[in-house]
């Protein structure tokens, strides 16, 4: 059995260590020429910590996971705790900090690196960056709903800063409708919440859901969870409430649309997927499924035309982002092991592979190129950073043997096996429509002469490449191994019995 | 382990190739061409033991959660198919060794040739349908930059063209796999066909379909063969020889081995499996009809060839339609060997016309005979075989494919149909073979300068050459290993 603040610990590590990052860092600005490596020190220290507190929690769970497959810590005694604040540790929260510290590293270190070329690198940043992930792992081992809506909208909060950072009319208006549609999602949310409350007298996620199966009359229900869906709709930027997001991504710096796409945009997944099948659980307590199958073919759908019309290249993945989100929420409809599984691969293999493409475009949008027709002909000039784009397009594609063709594999049997063949064809097609336009920025890299001209000094950075690559390398490795991951979450998609009668 | 070791030996090579000085124009060929050596020896010490006991299967740990072991997987018809995919490998590297001398980046196109080959060889020995997926696509990426970068006039596009058809295709394969998978909970494709005895009739006639569509892309068979003749047209030589040679035959064998080795004999309705069967015939039909008089039509030398692609797999079609006769299907794969020994050799010899006269409308051509007398000689020989002359390759294939046609016609007369258009279909054969020798090499003279190519693209024409003839007179020993699969 684990505490509530053993629990916490990587999140307290992070929240702690965030706030000391501001005087830390003024202190070791003063060595100029060792700035930047004492930073990347900095955070490896402050990442090793977060590892070692997560192997700790996972190491724990899994020595009495038999008996106690969803494991629950409370903050009051236990008598109360349909009032008490909690915390749920189970294979999937502990699968997902894996996967946020893996991804968070990685992109945290991107920020700093690019950061430091442009000298921009402020200590707030990074602290920033620290805090979001430590209340996304927060809200990912909530065990009740308030608890869950409360670090969320920390990190909402959070990412709204990071989004402005860099403080042009352009993030600031991005930044703006951010925060506007946050605002009115916690408002859905909150709404949401006070009904559930009413109707089954407490928020812990257990103690909701077994109240919900006695109950008669399920009309108020569904109101409550289409607010609820409603407000973690508009966090996930669920077509029609996705709008924010590519403004947010094609505005905010590299660095920030990479941690956000892989941090917050998976955990909104997660949020979804939690509250869907754990509390939901169809189709005993709501039968949501098809209701939720159609938004997701038009998400995907919309997200790839939008995206198939973009002609700057960031915006383009961001639109991609959109149409990852419809093929998560295939696999949430399916309501199987196998979905479940495809879910919790595509979290980590859609995040990697969305910051990834970040990354490698942010470092061409550093030397000036934006338009996809700036993109002409750099496969030559900068061939490392085209080689890693191409790595993105692949598993964004679903091409073997990278990894995004596992996640996109499992998606789509999972919706043939969930009796939702058709959403698998329109799955199916939508990947098809990705790789005609995607592969048309290769078509660009490569078949195009140069537009630009650069001098002989202009070169690709090197030391921003090595997290990219560690990124490709990471997915490469994956897409050929699946094992590494699947035998991480297998455990999540047999526990999944234990919710369905 | 030996196996294992075959798929993943190409690999190996491109440490190698990245070590090696970046200039050298022929070090990366001789390397990649070890290689493949090195693996063909490594194929053909498993054949005694396919021989004599059928099959050669080895397991490993991969991913059992999601029931897919890495199982490699060997009988006759794979030996055969992987081993003329690996001499037509070797041969193209040897040749590419000059044909590609004044091209850059020389040992990038190498390393795509490795990749391509794990690609190749994976597609013909694994029984796992994951793994055959994972090759099927991994084929795509070599493919598209080798076209793109190194091809001719508009490269790219007939690359784009080529990645988006086949990666269509490959999309319906993947459902295909993932509705199999739902209804097993296997991917091997041998314990799929014990448990899929039970799944729903309506469902396996679409899974069929699926596949027999996705893979039937990759075959180029009219109406989805739009992207055969620019790819394989804008491509280098060597890299045609492969299209041709072996990437389109992975499409028949898959459909051999997949669609009707493994769906088709569990369609319990006889009216329903006789309907497919009937389809496949008349799409072979068509794309022999079809691609052999548009052969005719075009003065592009490397389309001419591109279109007899497409009119050949019409045949190989037609033979394994003829399913489960065993002529035809033993027909239809020792016609994809010979068909592959002989259009690598013919796209090696459009290469060598082309580099050496720098031209590629075959009008303008014209009296090469006397100058390029070795070219012509293998020429001669691959079109000779492509037209169905006896006592070259093709021949033999397509003669058993006939005789399986007439066997299965006396059961059922629509064959005696199909057959009889498929052997008027070979008049058209032999008369673009015909028309390419005569305005190649044997009309007036119109090129003033034109000379025979050096020793190194020489000796993989003569081999393939050798290879054309030996198996036109000698193809006992092959038509012996490829029954011993058994696959009706």
């Amino acid at each position: 059995m684990m505490g509530l603040y053993d629990t916490l610990t990587p999140s307290i590590i992070l929240f702690v260590f965030a706030l000391l990052t501001v005087p830390v860092l003024r202190i070791i600005r003063q060595h100029k020429r060792m700035y930047g490596s004492l930073c990347i020190l900095w955070v490896l220290t402050i990442f090793f910590m977060v590892t070692v507190a997560v192997a700790r929690i996972w190491i724990n769970y899994y020595a009495s996971a038999e008996e106690n497959p969803f494991s629950q810590a409370f903050l009051i005694s236990k008598n109360e705790s349909h009032l008490s604040s909690s915390l749920l540790i189970d294979s999937v929260s502990t699968y997902m900090a894996v996967v946020y510290l893996t991804v968070g590293l990685i992109s945290v270190l991107y920020g700093v690196l690019a950061l430091r070329d442009e000298n921009r690198l402020s200590e707030r940043y990074l602290a920033l960056m620290l805090m979001v992930l430590g209340s996304i792992i927060a809200a990912t081992f909530s065990g009740d709903l308030l608890t869950l809506f409360i670090f969320w909208e920390a990190s909402a909060a959070g990412s709204c800063l990071l989004i402005i950072h860099k403080k042009n009319p352009e993030s600031i208006e991005a930044c703006f409708k951010y925060l506007v549609m946050i605002i009115m999602a916690s408002g859905f949310i909150v709404y949401g919440l006070s009904m559930i409350y009413g109707l089954t007298g407490s928020l812990n996620f257990w103690t909701v859901r077994e109240a919900l199966m006695q109950l008669p009359d399920k009309r108020l229900l569904i109101i409550a969870f289409a607010f609820v869906a409603c407000g973690y709709a508009i966090e996930t930027a669920i077509v029609p409430f996705h709008m924010w997001l590519p403004d947010a991504y094609t505005a905010a710096s590299a660095s920030t649309s990479a941690f956000l796409s892989a941090i917050v945009d998976q955990a909104s997944y997660y949020v979804f997927m939690r509250i869907l099948i754990y509390i939901l659980t169809p189709p005993v307590i709501l039968n949501w499924p098809l209701a939720l199958a159609i938004f997701s073919a038009l998400t995907m759908t919309i997200g790839n035309l939008f995206a198939l019309a973009q002609t700057n290249v960031k915006r383009m993945i961001s639109y991609v982002c959109v149409a990852d989100i419809g093929y998560n929420l295939i696999a949430i409809t399916s309501v199987t092991p196998l979905g479940v599984m495809g879910n919790l691969f595509f979290f980590f293999v859609g995040g990697m592979t969305t910051a990834l493409a970040f990354m490698a475009v942010g470092i061409l949008n550093a030397l000036g190129l934006e338009k996809l027709d700036d993109f002409s002909g750099i496969g030559r000039k900068f061939p490392m950073t085209s080689l890693s784009l191409i790595i993105a397009v692949c598993s964004f594609s679903g091409i073997p043997p990278f990894a995004g063709f596992m996640s996109k594999y499992m998606v789509f049997t999972a919706a043939i096996e969930g009796g939702m063949g058709w959403l698998a064809v329109i799955g199916v097609l939508n990947s098809l429509l990705q790789t005609g336009y995607l592969l048309r920025l290769v078509h660009y890299m490569y078949a195009r002469p140069m537009r630009r001209k650069f001098d002989e000094t202009v070169k690709e950075p090197r030391t921003l490449l090595i997290p990219v690559y560690a990124l490709g390398v990471l997915i490469v490795i994956i897409g050929i191994y699946p094992s590494i991951v699947l035998s991480m979450i297998y455990p999540a998609a047999q526990q999944l019995a234990l919710l369905l009668p | 382990m030996i196996l294992l070791l075959a798929f993943l030996l190409p690999l190996l090579s491109i440490p190698f190739l990245c070590l090696i000085n970046r200039e050298s124009k022929r070090k990366p060929a001789a390397i990649v061409a070890i290689f493949s050596i090195l693996d063909l020896i490594l194929l053909l010490y498993v054949a005694p033991e396919v021989l004599f006991q059928g099959k050669y299967v080895v397991s490993y740990y991969w991913m059992p959660m999601l029931g897919a072991p890495l199982t490699l997987f060997v009988d006759g018809i794979s030996l055969s198919l992987a081993v003329i995919t690996l001499l037509l490998i070797i041969s193209s590297v040897v040749f590419s060794s000059d044909y590609m001398e004044e091209s850059g980046s020389l040992w990038q196109f190498y390393a795509l040739m490795a990749l391509l080959t794990v690609g190749l060889v994976g597609v013909f020995i694994t029984a796992n349908l994951m793994i055959f997926y994972f090759c099927w696509e991994f084929m795509l990426i070599p493919t598209y930059f080798i076209i793109g970068g190194w091809g001719y006039r508009e490269s790219y596009r007939a690359a784009f063209k080529f990645f988006v058809f086949t990666h269509a295709g490959a999309v319906a394969v993947l459902l295909g796999i993932g509705a199999i998978y739902m209804l097993t909970g296997t991917l091997d494709i041998f314990q799929a066909k014990d448990l899929l005895a039970t799944a729903p009739q309506d469902f396996l006639k679409w899974i069929f379909i699926a596949f027999t569509l996705g893979f039937a892309v990759k075959m180029a068979i009219v109406p989805l063969h739009m992207w055969l003749p620019d790819a394989h047209a804008e491509a280098p030589a060597p890299m045609s020889a492969l299209l041709s040679g072996v990437i389109i035959e992975a499409g028949a064998y898959a459909i051999l081995r997949i669609s009707l080795g493994t769906v088709f004999p569990l369609i319990s309705d006889i009216t329903v499996s006789n309907q497919i069967l009937y389809a496949l015939s008349i799409l072979g039909v068509i794309s022999a009809f079809y691609g052999s008089m548009t052969a005719l039509a075009e003065n592009d030398i490397k389309r001419i060839v591109a279109y007899s692609s497409i009119s050949h797999m019409g045949y190989a079609l037609f033979g394994l339609s003829l399913y489960p006769s065993v002529e035809g299907i033993v027909g239809a794969v020792l016609h994809l060997v010979n068909h592959a020994a002989s259009k690598g050799l013919l796209f090696l010899n459009a290469g060598t016309i082309m580099k050496q006269t720098g031209i590629r409308d075959i009008r303008e051509m014209g009296g090469l005979a006397s100058k390029m007398p070795l070219t012509a000689f293998s020429t001669t020989i691959a079109s000779f075989s492509i037209a169905g002359i006896p006592s070259l390759a093709c021949f033999i294939s397509e003669f058993l494919m006939f005789m399986g046609g007439f066997q299965v016609g006396g059961g059922d007369s629509f064959y005696y149909a199909t057959t009889a258009s498929m052997i008027i279909a070979t008049v058209f054969s032999l008369a673009y073979a015909l028309r390419l020798i005569w305005r190649v090499f044997l009309e007036s003279s119109k090129i003033e300068e034109a000379q025979d190519p050096s020793l190194i693209m020489s000796i993989p024409m003569v081999f393939l050459s050798l290879i054309v003839i030996l198996l036109g007179i000698w193809s006992g020993p092959l038509i012996h290993l490829i029954s011993s699969a058994g696959i009706s």
